[in-house]
């Protein structure tokens, strides 16, 4: 019984008076960044010809701030219920590369993955609980549009350019965010209440915080990789 | 009282009170008669009516969902759309346009009327003209008549003709008014589909009643008096959500059952439940027909893996079953342990022998470490599948006696000169061993990525940790060139190392030593008398049932038939110097500190006890002589699962599984691919590749043999490339050696291909497939457009330099080794027919990236592509 009244008194409380802030931090990194290999192109004649300047892998970006880029940041677990949003998410190929190099996007948000080169491509989904795909995009300008229905974080590759490789951490609610140059992070509009925010990053794996976002205002949260 | 009542005369006495008392007590007699008949004993209708409980409201709360689910704005708008609809039925175009149709509707009823009669009336004139023109009279007064009467005919159809069509055009008014509420109330409906779905669920269910579901099984087995019997099931009376979705996850026994794909081919409506599940299927309390209570119900519900035992009623000659995971893994154990060696198993009397041969073990090793392996194989090698057969010291050296004996007269010498394995590199030995694919069934070392991904608690080849102490170099040498000269009957393949590859990796082998050392026992191998000891124990533990042995080429089974072991009676089983667990322990077998044992003294138990040791039952009086084996706990309870199937129990032909020249020719090429160890490399029906643990991409890994192989590649090349392998996809440094297979066991792989693909074997002249000359052009456009050559070489130099690096196939093979109607399928949908394999998909969604070229037809532009690769050789 005093539970159903707590629940009953919650319930009250949560729909009386839905208040949000908003979840900023910043993920930083001590220690010297590791060398990350140089990106050989010299398999596609097109790949080598898009860069002028050497490529580097992305798998460990470290900002001139001391900050970490390409960190999946988000809240653990389901928040509430969202309905999709109608708004493309864009996951492109340009210059042989993936951009964005890490994206998240929402349960059932449709993703245009397109092919801004004049190669070949393929896109290969190394999911387990989406249904895997791999398809080609032999045409500059070729666009398929995608959506994920389950919660997940998977790889994606090119089966041509070995060197490709990116992430798409797909979740059913809005409250993710990449980390970007500054090697910070925004999750706007979370509502109040006590959540596991987890960071997630391809080569140093996941780190959790425990946040409370009060009834008003804003929280705060940093990240240290990689210990 | 009584005496007072004594003093009463006879027929004044009052019995009134005692009928009252009586016919009190047999009303209550009777009512409790009643609800003991139509309750207490049919407990089952509890289950039914808490059954249906449970239905309602998930149904109910499923149905609230739904309706929550309803966007209440799309509600509104549609409502609104419908009030829209019959507001406008209001309006003057509408009722204007009825009231005209009805008026029109009043005079084409008259019109129609006056049609009628004018025809009545000009038959009547008719028949009074041909009567007058018969009899001769003038009948031309009478035949204007009849003319006259036509022309009114006519005159009434025209003006019915006129009314209909004013009539549509009322009415296609009207319907365009009448439709839009319709539409409007289908959309409504629509919305309310999955809510109302529910309801009607809910409806039904209230209507059904409480009874008793029974499925009876016509002729379906015979009586232990050879009678045919039926069998009765009423096991859906209380499981009654078996095939409810919204039951999925509910309490038993109401849940639904959680293998669909596998009742949509037994339907338990037709097949009942105890086939598979057992139990006493006519009982209707839990207790009984479940088996527990009864101690006298002799096939209780099988419980665990051991309800896959029952696969075997019916599939007891095949080894792989889709929907049964754990009867493939049990038969795989089976074959693979060698259970057939000394045992008569029903369906394995044929199977080949699974140790190798021992009649020329001197030339490969030393009878030192023969006599310390005989005494304990996994003190050498802890995952040898060879069992520990407790010899003493004395028995071990009249066994290394004989084997020593036989070796030394075998002949057997390497082909090369002593010492030509001299001059190898080790750090290239190592290169190569990691490299061509020893690693799939050799482990060495700390690696054991293999062998934990297989899974078992042994290998299938010998572990190489120690191989530099056991084996000499020249004969390993002349072994890994060709495995067949030692060893006709090997499964070991040549993977056709040059004698510089060769001797590098003996090189790298002979530095894998035994870091142990053991005193050298003073052997006397040369007694006769210890040699014919040795002769006789190997005769009596049966070691020719897994071993080819000179002199022992015809040895029967050492021990006892498992056919119907499944039905051997606990009374019969000796549970030697064990104790007794309770039968309703949690465990079949617990070891106490002080080094007792205790089993349930069960079938179970009894069977658990002796495969985790095969010498525990042993006391005083009684020998045992089965070897012990080390499998894990759960290879133990697989096994167990195979001995509850074997039975002579059986139902009638009409309820087995037939064996078709389909099955037969699957089961044959399953038993060569598990003997071989393809599965190891290769995944085959959804079984095997392990080695491609070793690579980071399983796209790097050997191909999986996928359900549609013999529809892919033609019989020709798949025989010249089973003969001698040749190289299809450069880029992978393993290499798929050669087993040297027997014409009959490349036919036996032929057919194993062809029958998961559903194909029959067919003559086919593939040089004589004709290209059509249409899809030429376009098929050569396709090619570049969609940049085939980028990953795929096509045979000539300055495409393949454009290559991004070498990843599949050469397309100038492909009009050899390729049907040309897989080319098509393939090109479509690669992922449909090899999930996860590097081919993208092109046609992604069936949308051709090209939609000009053959008017954007998947299938138009797959056959021109086909067409043009079938091209690309033949054009050399």
């Amino acid at each position: 019984m005093r539970k159903l009244f707590r629940a009953v008194c919650l319930t009250i409380i949560c729909v009386g008076m839905v208040t949000a802030g908003d979840v900023t931090g910043k993920v930083s990194f001590s220690g010297t960044a590791p060398e990350m290999p140089r990106l050989r192109m010299d398999a596609d004649r097109f790949c080598r010809a898009a860069h002028k300047t050497p490529v580097t892998s992305e798998e460990v970006v470290v900002n001139k701030n001391g900050t970490l880029k390409n960190v999946l940041v988000y809240i653990k677990g389901s928040v509430g219920k969202h309905s999709a949003p109608k708004e493309k998410a864009l996951f492109d190929q340009q210059g042989c590369m993936y951009i964005p190099h890490v994206l998240g996007v929402q349960t059932g948000q449709p993703v245009e993955i397109r092919n801004s080169d004049n190669t070949l491509h393929n896109v290969h989904t190394l999911s387990e609980k989406n249904p895997a795909f791999n398809a080609g995009q032999p045409i500059k300008g070729h666009k398929l549009t995608k959506t994920f229905d389950k919660v997940e974080t998977f790889k994606v590759k090119c089966d041509v350019h070995s060197w490709m490789g990116a992430y798409i951490g797909v979740f059913d609610h809005p409250y993710f965010a990449v980390t970007d140059d500054n090697g910070s992070f925004t999750l706007k509009n979370v509502p109040a209440g006590e959540y596991t925010l987890e960071a997630w990053h391809e080569k140093y794996g996941t780190k959790t915080i425990k946040i409370t976002v009060p009834a008003a205002g804003k929280a705060t949260a940093e990240f240290r990789y990689p210990n | 009282m009584l005496e007072q009542r004594a003093r009463i005369p006879v027929e004044q006495r009052n019995y009134a009170g005692f009928y009252l008392a009586f016919s009190a007590l047999l009303f209550l007699g009777t009512v409790w008669a009643v609800w003991d008949e139509v309750r207490i004993r049919r407990p089952w209708k509890e289950y039914q009516t808490a059954y249906y409980e449970t239905l309602y409201a998930r149904l109910d709360s499923l149905k609230r969902t739904a309706l929550g689910e309803i966007d209440p704005e799309e509600i509104a708008r549609l409502e609104a759309n419908e009030r829209a609809a019959k507001d406008a039925l209001k309006n003057d175009e509408y009722r204007e346009a009825v009231e005209k149709k009805n008026a029109l509707l009043e005079e084409l009823d008259v019109a129609t009327r006056e049609w009628r009669f004018a025809r009545s009336r000009s038959d009547a004139a008719y028949y009074q003209y041909q009567k007058a023109f018969l009899a001769g009279k003038d009948a031309s007064d009478l035949k204007k008549e009849v003319e006259r009467h036509d022309a009114e005919i006519a005159d009434y159809a025209r003006q019915m003709e006129k009314l209909n069509g004013q009539i549509a055009a009322y009415d296609s008014v009207i319907n365009r008014y009448e439709d839009a509420v319709q539409r409007s109330q289908a959309d409504l409906r629509a919305l309310y589909a999955k809510a109302n779905s529910y309801d009607l669920k809910l409806e039904k269910a209230r209507e059904a009643p409480l009874d008793i579901k029974q499925v009876i099984l016509a002729d379906f087995e015979y009586t232990p008096f050879t009678e045919i019997k039926s069998r009765i099931d009423r096991c859906q009376t209380c499981h009654m959500g078996w095939a409810e979705d919204v039951m999925t996850d509910a309490p038993q026994p109401f849940a639904k059952h959680p293998l669909p794909e596998l009742l949509s081919i037994h339907n338990p409506e037709s097949f009942g439940c105890t086939p598979c599940h057992r139990g006493q299927g006519p009982a209707l309390t839990k207790g009984f027909a479940h088996g527990e209570e009864d101690h006298y119900w002799e096939t209780p519900i099988l419980k665990g893996v051991e309800i896959y035992a029952t696969c075997n009623t019916c599939h007891s000659e095949e080894t792989v079953l889709k929907h049964a995971k754990p009867f493939t893994q049990a038969k795989q154990l089976v074959l693979e342990s060698g259970c057939f060696g000394c045992h008569e198993i029903k369906g394995y009397s044929d199977a080949p022998k699974i140790g190798p041969s021992l009649n020329a073990l001197t030339g490969k090793t030393t009878p030192s470490w023969i006599y310390r392996w005989v005494q304990d194989p996994r003190a050498y090698n802890p995952h040898t599948r060879m069992p520990n057969f407790k010899f003493s010291d004395e028995e071990a050296e009249a066994v290394t006696a004989y084997l020593v004996s036989i070796g030394n007269k075998s002949g057997y010498s390497p082909l090369a000169p002593r010492g030509a394995y001299r001059g190898g590199s080790i750090q290239r030995g190592r290169e190569l061993f990691q490299s061509v694919g020893c690693q799939a069934c050799h482990v060495a070392g700390q690696d054991t990525r293999v062998r934990d991904e297989r899974g078992t608690s042994y290998d299938i080849a010998p572990e190489l940790t120690r191989v530099g102490s056991k084996v000499n170099p020249d004969w390993l040498f002349d072994w890994i060139r060709n495995p067949r000269h030692f060893n006709p009957t090997t499964r070991m393949p040549s993977l056709r190392l040059t004698d510089d590859e060769a001797r590098h990796l003996v090189a790298y082998l002979m530095t894998l030593q035994d870091d142990r050392r053991f005193p050298s026992p003073s052997l006397d191998l040369s007694n006769p008398d210890k040699i014919v000891r040795g002769e006789a124990l190997i005769r009596e533990y049966g070691c020719a049932g897994c071993h080819e042995i000179k002199g022992m080429e015809n040895e029967g089974k050492v021990s006892v038939n498992l056919s119907d072991f499944g039905r051997k009676k606990v009374e019969q089983m000796d549970f030697g110097n064990t104790r007794e667990l309770p039968h309703d322990a949690e465990f079949d077998y617990a070891e106490d500190p002080d080094g007792t044992v205790a089993v349930k003294h069960t079938w179970s138990g009894w069977v658990y006890g002796k495969l985790k040791n095969a010498r525990l039952y042993v006391t005083d009086r009684i020998v045992q002589k089965m070897p012990v084996f080390t499998f894990t706990d759960e290879e133990i309870r697989l096994i167990r699962a195979f001995l509850v199937s074997m039975t002579r129990d059986v139902p009638l032909p009409t309820y087995q599984h037939p064996v078709t020249k389909r099955v037969a020719d699957l089961e044959a090429g399953r038993r060569l691919t598990v003997h071989y160890n393809c599965i190891q490399c290769h995944m085959v029906e959804e079984r095997g590749g392990f080695i491609r643990t070793l690579y980071e991409d399983p796209g790097l890994g050997p191909p999986p043999l996928p359900e549609t192989q013999g529809a892919k590649v033609q019989e020709q090349w798949l025989h010249a490339f089973l003969k001698n392998p040749t190289t299809v996809r450069p880029w992978l440094k393993l290499r798929m050696p050669t087993f040297q297979f027997s014409e009959d066991e490349i036919a036996k792989i032929q057919k194993y291909f062809l029958a998961m693909s559903k194909q029959d074997f067919e003559l086919r002249d593939y040089t004589a497939t004709v290209v059509e000359a249409k899809y030429l052009a376009p098929g050569r456009q396709l090619f570049e457009l969609y940049q085939c050559a980028k990953c795929h070489p096509t045979g000539s130099a300055d495409l393949s330099e454009l290559s991004a690096s070498d990843l599949a196939p050469d397309l100038a093979l492909a009009y050899r080794r390729l049907k040309p109607e897989w080319i098509v399928e393939w090109i479509i949908d690669p992922q449909k027919l090899q999930p996860g394999t590097r081919m993208p998909t092109f046609f992604y969604e069936g949308v051709a990236p090209d939609q000009e070229t053959l008017g954007g037809d998947v299938r138009e532009q797959a056959k021109a592509l086909s067409a043009h690769i079938w091209n690309l050789g033949k054009r050399k």
